[in-house]
């Protein structure tokens, strides 16, 4: 019975010294990995929609049809001269072949992909993380990369299906499949989004 | 001085843990098809391997024997949120891709392995000499797989394409596949060399 007390003391210390250490790392880390998260968001904003355009974060992000793929922000896309909406990116996540994969994804106001910018991507080294990757072409002759191919397709109109429209990176299906639902999934959300505002 | 050395040489090529001892394969052929992944997968490993032995090795003679397994990985658990942690912040783009790997070195079979065999009996300075060893083992396996697997698998060292494009690369080089057919090549080297030097069988 005294051994079981001064085991459960000495465990109990290793524990709350790790759990001390680990807390000052993590204060010193935090606001680094914060800023780069932030920088990352930003980037992919201005890149799907390049110009002089305004983000506005909305409250409440608008709800998705589709159980696995969450939509956790959306962003109202505005001209800055004119105020109008010409858009929006939604923030999605949707489950890969090993992690959730997370991306921002820009709608134009008639439908048409702005662009699909990946946020956090856990797939393979060298099969899925292509979607990553801007040198990696699933159009050699035109150099159109895995997200490259989505800018410009109607999410309503088109079917974004991998190996019918949609061109699939090889050897990972489970990552073209999740991405392209993604897409169209938020991209179907965005649309009715922006129409019922409209109105 | 020699005999220091010899606890150094000893766990990086006589018992080379991946090869000789085979542990800790799991992360070995995951990150191994690019050499910036199994760099920092070496960092990360140091980062855990050698400070984990100096702690558990300075506190040997507090542990109880019986509760000494889950102080091991108490110790190795906060060395690796830490190299995590750290990696995130200063090598965010590879440590993405390798992510889950790093955290799983938290049970890394070899990590825990000398906490048990070695750090656990010999003194601090021995034990980080254990450690520096066992890294150098590792991170030498590691990189040697990495290189040959980038440049046939996507003929490119570290991210810059070294071949031209005319050359097709050969998928199976970056399937965890050629991680197996890469450790038993590389151990069949060493183990000739281990037996032409030791006169076995």
């Amino acid at each position: 019975m005294k051994s079981v007390v001064k085991f459960a003391i000495t465990l109990g210390l290793i524990a709350a010294i790790t759990g001390f250490a680990l807390a000052i790392v993590y204060q010193i880390t935090k606001p680094i990995i914060e800023a780069q998260d932030l920088k990352a968001l930003e980037q992919g904003l201005s890149e799907i929609f390049p110009g002089d355009y305004e983000f506005v974060k909305l409250d409440k992000p608008i709800s998705s049809k589709d159980p696995s793929v969450q939509i956790t922000e959306s962003y109202l896309v505005k001209d800055k001269s004119t105020q109008k909406n010409v858009g929006m990116v939604a923030r999605v996540v949707v489950p890969g072949s090993q992690a959730p994969i997370e991306m921002l994804v820009g709608i134009k106001s008639d439908g048409t992909v702005s662009g699909v910018k990946i946020l956090k991507l856990n797939e393979t080294a060298g099969l899925g993380a292509n979607a990553d990757n801007p040198k990696y072409y699933v159009d050699k002759k035109n150099k159109i990369t895995f997200l490259g191919q989505f800018i410009g397709k109607n999410v309503e109109k088109d079917k974004l299906i991998p190996k019918e429209d949609i061109i699939a990176m090889s050897g990972a299906t489970i990552t073209s499949r999740a991405i392209s639902t993604g897409v169209k999934v938020a991209g179907q959300a965005i649309v009715s989004y922006l129409k019922e505002a409209g109105q | 001085m020699k005999k220091k050395l010899n606890v150094i040489w000893n766990a990086i090529i006589p018992n080379n843990p991946v090869l000789i001892i085979s542990i800790g394969l799991c992360s070995v052929i995951a990150v191994s098809n690019s050499v910036q992944s199994a760099l920092l997968m070496t960092f990360a490993f140091a980062m855990v391997q050698i400070p984990s032995n100096i702690i558990v090795s300075a506190m040997r003679k507090i542990i109880p024997n019986e509760i000494r397994v889950p102080i091991f990985v108490t110790v190795i658990a906060a060395f690796t949120t830490i190299a995590a942690l750290i990696s995130q912040a200063y090598f965010n783009a590879v440590y993405q891709i390798i992510k889950l790997y790093i955290l799983l070195v938290v049970v890394n079979c070899i990590i825990i392995g000398r906490a048990e065999a070695f750090a656990y009996q010999n003194g601090i300075f021995d034990s980080f000499l254990d450690g520096v060893g066992n890294t150098i083992g590792y991170g030498l396996v590691l990189v040697t797989i990495a290189v040959v697997r980038e440049l046939i698998g996507k003929g490119a060292l570290a991210g810059i394409q070294i071949l031209p494009d005319s050359y097709q690369p050969m998928l199976l080089m970056v399937l965890p596949p050629s991680g197996f057919i890469m450790i038993g090549i590389l151990t069949g080297a060493i183990e000739t060399y281990l037996r032409k030097k030791g006169g076995k069988k």
